[in-house]
């Protein structure tokens, strides 16, 4: 299964993304958690303790083609040895790699961005389940950072400007390669509110989330919600998510 | 004047935004808010509607689709682009990213451009940026005056504001306000003190009114003015004037 997580800044997109890449790992696969902003964000719902797990320099190299500077996976590297070697291993055996941690005011990602791509590129579909936190917005979803997925699950929560992202990322969904476009209720008070994120956004609703007090609590003290509240109804909807989300795959 | 709003998704930049280039307009100053965000949502906030805020057109996308024959300067296009929001704030959103294939973000008419040839003496300019650290890190030799961060008082946001403050402070971008939303108590306040240490970071308690305000697509200053949350929040902007709002 490989999936990536899209939506507005704070609609809940990385508690679900690391809590899903949790639950997934317990249900056996083998789970590449991947967060693409240089800001730390993942690591605290998977709870992993490095918060910056991105590929060093020396994972890349440049080349020149056609008379331009370019970049590939040093040679010898494939995308999985670049996963063994530099994801830091989190809790349930699940890999973390995260773009990198910004170095400075005025840092350019480009090497680092590009050698995250060549690793995804090249990472084998089988043995491997993806779970990925885009950035938030509509800047960069569907394209380059997240091509690897099959589904975006976009999270939504029910307020106007939320669903108004959503909509948005629902119309740019309408790319070549065409992927699966779902959403994903969040910080519901009832069913009421999961139908009209539906509506509003006119995509196939995966499922909905419920707003959860505790979850605002685990993130004050940095924790993940798996452990701070394992069988919570944040962790239960999540089960759900992926539950739904395997059934529906495999039929 | 101008002032830049920066902070991880979600830790109320665009509420922030919104309150602060209402209260400077509501004080008599010549104020535009400037939409730097390509999922744009500040006029929700300022209190125009989702609707009208859903078919406000970018100026980026008016000047790639041919509706500006002219080069024109950046004032010509917030005057024909831009709408008029309560309290008499323009609004003008710099470029949305509305297809699959937009081209470069970075490219053609970018927020730091716009930003640094819309400042013009007698006027305010609030710029409500979008996610990270991407544009004010392009803002070279244009500095804003001010840059309010805004976090939440979560191990995360704190972590992201704390760097986004240290590069802010690296590339001397300007005088450094960090406000922190959401704060429930005692406990809220030390852990954001613990992360600015040597900083005064503004306050804004936890408040229903403003998550209700949201909730209903309406602006926090209309449906609550008087809510603790809304009026710590133009405290924020009450200060941010005293300190720099253009006089006459």
């Amino acid at each position: 299964m490989r999936v990536a997580f899209v939506g507005k800044g704070g609609a809940g997109k990385s508690s679900l993304a690391g809590t899903f890449a949790r639950v997934l790992a317990r249900t056996g696969d083998r789970v590449l958690a991947l967060d693409s902003d240089p800001m730390p964000g993942m690591a605290f719902s998977l709870g992993v303790e490095q918060s910056d797990a991105g590929l060093p320099d020396e994972a890349v190299e440049e080349y020149e083609a056609e008379g331009s500077l370019r970049y590939r996976l040093r040679a010898g590297l494939s995308g999985t040895d670049a996963v063994e070697k530099y994801a830091v291993r989190g809790p349930d055996g699940v890999h973390f790699l995260q773009l990198g941690k910004a170095r400075g005011a005025r840092w350019n990602n480009t090497r680092q961005h590009v050698g995250y791509q060549r690793v995804m590129d090249d990472l084998p579909d089988e043995g491997w389940s993806v779970v990925g936190d885009l950035p938030g917005g509509t800047r960069q979803p569907f394209f380059t950072w997240g091509r690897y997925a099959e589904t975006f699950l976009v999270v939504v929560e029910p307020t106007p400007a939320s669903m108004l992202t959503g909509r948005r990322l629902a119309k740019l969904a309408s790319a070549p390669t065409n992927p699966r476009v779902v959403v994903v209720a969040n910080k519901v008070r009832g069913p009421h509110d999961a139908n009209r994120i539906a509506d509003r956004t006119g995509l196939a609703l995966l499922g909905a989330v419920p707003f959860d007090p505790v979850l605002g609590e685990a993130d004050r003290l940095g924790r993940a919600i798996i452990e701070r509240d394992p069988d919570g109804p944040t962790v239960e909807a999540v089960r759900s998510l992926v539950g739904s989300l395997r059934s529906e795959t495999e039929h | 004047m101008k002032i830049a709003v920066v902070g991880k998704g979600g830790s109320g930049k665009t509420t922030t935004s919104a309150v602060i280039a209402r209260t400077f307009a509501h004080a008599g100053q010549s104020t535009l808010a400037l939409d730097c965000d390509t999922n744009p949502n500040l006029g929700i906030s300022l209190g125009i509607g989702e609707e009208a805020t859903e078919q406000l057109i970018s100026v980026r996308d008016a000047v790639g689709a041919g509706e500006e024959q002219h080069a024109t300067s950046a004032d010509d296009l917030v005057e024909r682009f831009g709408v008029d929001g309560p309290d008499g704030v323009r609004l003008a959103v710099v470029s949305a990213i509305q297809n699959p294939e937009p081209g470069c973000p970075c490219c053609g008419i970018s927020p730091e451009q716009m930003l640094g040839q819309l400042a013009r003496p007698g006027r305010v300019v609030v710029a409500d940026l979008e996610a990270g650290l991407g544009t004010i890190m392009r803002l070279h030799g244009n500095p804003v005056d001010v840059v309010v961060v805004t976090v939440e008082p979560t191990a995360k946001s704190l972590e992201v504001g704390r760097r986004a403050a240290a590069a802010v402070q690296e590339a001397t971008l300007g005088r450094i306000v960090v406000t922190a939303n959401r704060v429930r108590g005692d406990e809220d306040m030390a852990r954001v003190r613990a992360a600015f240490a040597g900083v005064d970071p503004v306050m804004i308690p936890d408040d229903p009114a403003i998550m209700d305000a949201e909730r209903r697509g309406v602006a926090p200053l209309d449906a609550a003015p008087d809510a603790p949350g809304v009026r710590a929040l133009i405290g924020l902007a009450e200060l941010l004037l005293d300190a720099g709002g253009v006089s006459g």
